[in-house]
């Protein structure tokens, strides 16, 4: 009797693929940070040497003041660092049917040993002030959030409610 | 007579071989939105909390700077001096115009610190910055 030769089949073994699949995907889902990136931005304005200083009206500025403890002047009245949104607001919302350059300018002034923290808490203040009010006026005259309307119409309401935020210059020290 | 139990002739495996391609199709998403991390930061901070925050949403052009509880500045992957920051910037602003500086200071900085580094970044035209922060519950 002639044996029969098994032939061998030439295949790869797959069953295990899943599994080394499964290996690689945990490696990614473990390395992964899907951290967005998310702050407060700002535009500094450009560097000049020796500046001119522009008149602005008083009715036009509102100057938060901070000191080195923390506290908080806003146009000369102390009051709190979370009592800036709500002062602020109404005075933004008087200005949203002036002119273009009528509207209101957010002047933040620190003093050099102030804490960052109660900077950013300030700042973060009037930035919530000018979104709220973007939210309202956008309510009121497109039946939406500022962040749902379509980008056409954010234009017009950037428009309407520019956020102008200035840092006061630093003054001269000697170094 | 013999009974024999009926039996449904479907097989009552769950089909396990298009298992690995739904796996590779997973690990694809991941390696794709995975971004290792280039820098070792080596700066101890901690960010200031706030709510009006935006996302970034190019995150190609961000460009980081750390300063750290011990007033260190990080720029790329080694702790610089204030006075270099200006050249680094300007360097990197050209390579890429639109450049957005993202700021990750601890929130015990003096604000002494802060405008320094800014006064750099004017100089240096990388005028859009963003002080990174954590959202506020």
């Amino acid at each position: 009797m002639i044996k029969k030769r098994k032939i061998a089949e030439a295949a790869i073994p797959t069953s295990s693929m899943a599994d080394i699949a499964f290996l690689l995907l945990l490696f990614f889902l473990v390395a992964t940070v899907i951290d967005v990136d998310t702050g407060i931005g700002l535009t500094l304005p450009e560097y000049v040497e020796d500046l001119n200083t522009v008149e602005v009206p008083k009715d036009r500025m509102a100057a938060v003041l901070i000191n080195a403890n923390g506290d908080v002047l806003l146009d000369g009245k102390p009051i709190s660092v979370f009592q800036i949104k709500n002062n602020i607001k109404p005075r933004i919302i008087s200005k949203i049917d002036l002119p273009k350059n009528k509207k209101l300018i957010v002047s933040v002034k620190t003093d050099r040993q102030t804490r960052y923290n109660t900077y950013i808490q300030a700042l973060d203040q009037i930035k919530q002030a000018y979104f709220e009010t973007r939210d309202e006026y956008s309510n009121q005259n497109f039946g939406r959030k500022y962040n749902d309307l379509p980008e056409k119409d954010q234009d017009i309401v950037k428009e309407k409610i520019p956020i102008i935020i200035s840092l006061a210059e630093p003054e001269k020290t000697n170094k | 007579m013999k009974f024999q139990k009926r039996r449904a002739n479907t097989k009552q495996e769950i089909p396990t071989a298009s298992m690995p391609d739904i796996v590779f199709m997973l690990l694809l998403f991941f390696m794709v939105t995975t971004t290792l991390r280039q820098v070792d930061v080596l700066v101890d901070y901690k960010l200031p909390e706030a709510k009006a925050i935006e996302k970034i949403e190019n995150k190609r052009l961000i460009s980081y700077i750390w300063v750290g509880k011990d007033n260190r500045i990080q720029i790329n992957d080694s702790i610089v001096q204030l006075k270099d920051v200006e050249p680094l910037m300007y360097a990197k602003r050209q390579s890429l115009p639109n450049v957005i500086v993202s700021l990750r200071i601890d929130k015990g900085t003096d604000m002494g610190m802060v405008t320094d580094i800014q006064q750099e970044l004017r100089k240096a035209y990388c005028l859009r910055i963003n002080y990174s922060s954590t959202i506020k519950i």
